[in-house]
């Protein structure tokens, strides 16, 4: 554990200090200034016709589902690509410069290794998630809403960026090249959505049941809708320690080729 | 202190070390000899754990290092073949992180760092970017890695590697400092840093190990050459003069176009060079430049493997191996 702290310390001081980090941030914001007064203008429409029209039992009427759920969309649709930029460097770029050696020359396990580096990527990604939640946040100042529904839903998008987290850093600890790590990276983050789809399209009940738990929109809707459920959480905690634990074999497999 | 027990590694059909055995006491210094491909790097990647054999056990104080790879490497400094560092970190930020990845107890880390900085004459420049430095100074901040945890054991893979004579020269008398308080082995393929640094030699060739032996058996290998270099002003005239320095001298034209290699038949005796020398003044050649050849890497090695007689057909065009790779 002692190994993990020091591992991750470092790379987080990394994180802050390095300027493409920073650009990584500020393009977020860019993007989600952009899209989020929007989101507004088309939620504020939304009730002004339903204002005339006189219906306002709409689900769609509320501010979490009008405009937090869509801003959420957005995020997640940023962090499919955000999330392999942080990671991408994590391992490749150690294997790259023979800098991995020392690791492996420590006294620290495999485990410390990735769970330091693991931390550390989260870390970031919670930075990130954070500067995202200024603009739902900034709403409190014209609007009362649930502050719980809210929290919970933005739990569940960390959830889905800490399976993207441990799946593409599994992808940078495969490769010496951080490029092919992030092509990797964004192609599995944007598969594991596809997944499932089989729902859709297999016929027998248990065929459909299994793709109904692995399908990560499932586990995701009543997170989002501000409902914990444990099966959901014990879901995505599983798929993060499945890489995680892939990625501690990767480590440990350098030694012995 | 470290053993090491018929290793071998296989890299897919390749072997790159076989059947590979030695000790190392407690407070020696080691040189680990051998040219290019030898299977230093391998070996030692093996002791630090860094790489499992194929075959074969490695310990390091008696633990071996596949049992307990933790407690092992707590003992061990390890500077690899490319020095460790990160070029986004500063130097001491560098050192710091290394103590605290190796354990280094939180009292002692500024004390630490401090003692790896001024070994390695990094004080200087500890503020700065490791990116930014030139190559010698990060294989520096690489030798200070190795020392900042102040291992029992350190294992340093061509320490001298890209470094400026006075450099190598400060690198070399600091391990000779080091000598008893850690044991060392170093990997080089310079047989003159053998010299000025190691006790002992270990000389491996194709991933076997040919010799190992102290220090003084191998300068009486090199004891077996008989041959000098000199350097003369009068050039024409030299070849033919030099040729009857005495019965049965061979002269050839040596790299330097004012450069003649004499070698002499048979064993010589002690006052050969000062023969040699008033014979050169006695002709009027004018001496520039006069000393034995050394032997080198090459010859040692060929003699070792092959006897002496291959040596001297290699000699000629290998000579100067080491002075050009220094
Ligand atoms: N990762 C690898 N994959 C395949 N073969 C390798 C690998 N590393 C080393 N080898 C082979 O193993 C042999 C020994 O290599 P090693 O690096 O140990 O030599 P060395 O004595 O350190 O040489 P040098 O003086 O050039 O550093 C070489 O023939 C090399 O080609
Ligand atoms: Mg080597």
């Amino acid at each position: 554990m002692r190994g993990a702290l020091v591992i991750f310390k470092k790379e987080m001081k990394a994180f802050l200090s390095s300027p493409n980090f920073l650009l990584v941030c500020g393009l977020m914001v860019t993007i989600l200034s952009w899209v989020f007064p929007n989101a507004l203008k088309m939620f504020e429409i939304q009730i002004r016709s339903a204002m005339f029209s006189g219906g306002f039992n709409n689900q769609s009427m509320n501010i979490h589902y009008g405009l937090f759920l869509r801003h959420l969309s957005y995020l997640n649709l940023i962090l499919i690509f955000v999330v392999p930029a942080l990671t991408m460097r994590l391992f490749s770029e150690e294997k790259k410069l023979k800098t991995f050696d020392l690791l492996l020359t420590s006294p620290i396990t495999s485990y410390e290794i990735v769970l330091g580096k693991m931390m550390a990527a989260l870390g970031a990604v919670l930075f990130v998630m954070l500067l995202s939640a200024i603009y739902p946040v900034s709403m409190a100042f014209f609007a009362d809403f649930n502050w719980g529904t809210l929290l919970v839903a933005y739990f569940g998008i960390f959830l889905v960026a800490s399976v993207y987290t441990a799946m593409d850093l599994f992808c940078s600890s495969l490769t010496e090249s951080g490029i092919v790590a992030y092509v990797m990276a964004v192609i599995m983050n944007v598969f594991i959505w596809f997944v499932g789809m089989g729902v859709d399209i297999v016929d027998s009940s248990t065929a459909r049941a299994i793709f109904e738990h692995i399908s990560l929109s499932q586990h995701l809707s009543s997170l989002v809708e501000g409902t914990v459920r444990t099966t959901g959480i014990v879901y995505f905690l599983s798929l993060v320690f499945l890489f995680g634990f892939l990625n501690e074999r990767v480590v440990e497999s350098a030694r012995w080729r | 202190m470290v053993e090491v027990i018929g290793l071998t590694k296989l890299y897919g059909e390749n072997r790159a070390i076989h059947d590979v055995s030695f000790k190392v006491n407690r407070g020696e210094v080691v040189g680990f000899l051998g040219p290019n491909g030898a299977g230093k790097s391998t070996t030692m990647r093996i002791i630090t754990g860094a790489m499992a054999p194929t075959e074969g056990i490695a310990r390091v104080d008696g633990i071996d290092v596949f049992e307990n790879p933790v407690a092992v490497k707590r003992k061990i400094g390890y500077l690899p073949e490319t020095p460790p560092v990160y070029m986004d970190m500063r130097v001491r930020d560098y050192l710091l992180y290394v103590a605290e990845l190796k354990g280094v107890p939180k009292a002692d880390l500024k004390k630490n760092v401090s003692y790896a900085l001024e070994r390695t004459q990094l004080t200087q420049v500890e503020k700065r970017l490791i990116g930014n430095l030139s190559k010698g100074f990060r294989q520096r901040v690489g030798i200070a890695q190795a020392l900042v945890s102040n291992p029992e054991v350190l294992i340093l893979d061509e320490p001298t590697v890209g470094l400026d004579p006075r450099q190598v020269a400060e690198i070399r008398s600091l391990i000779q400092e080091l000598r008893g308080q850690h044991t060392i082995i170093l990997s080089t393929h310079i047989l003159s840093e053998v010299e000025a640094t190691c006790q002992r030699v270990i000389i491996i060739h194709k991933g076997k190990i040919v010799a190992e032996d102290s220090l003084e058996n191998l300068t009486k290998l090199k004891s077996g050459t008989n041959k000098a270099i000199v350097r003369v002003r009068e050039v024409e005239r030299a070849q033919k003069v030099l040729e009857e320095f005495a019965p049965g001298v061979k002269v050839r034209k040596g790299r330097l176009s004012d450069e003649f290699e004499i070698s002499f038949a048979g064993q010589t005796s002690g006052h050969v060079m000062d023969d040699l020398a008033q014979f050169i003044i006695k002709n009027n050649l004018g001496i520039v430049e006069l000393r034995l050849a050394h032997a080198n890497l090459e010859e040692v090695f060929l003699s070792l493997t092959y006897g002496s007689k291959s040596s001297d057909q290699l000699s000629n065009s290998v000579n100067h191996v080491e002075e050009v790779t220094l």
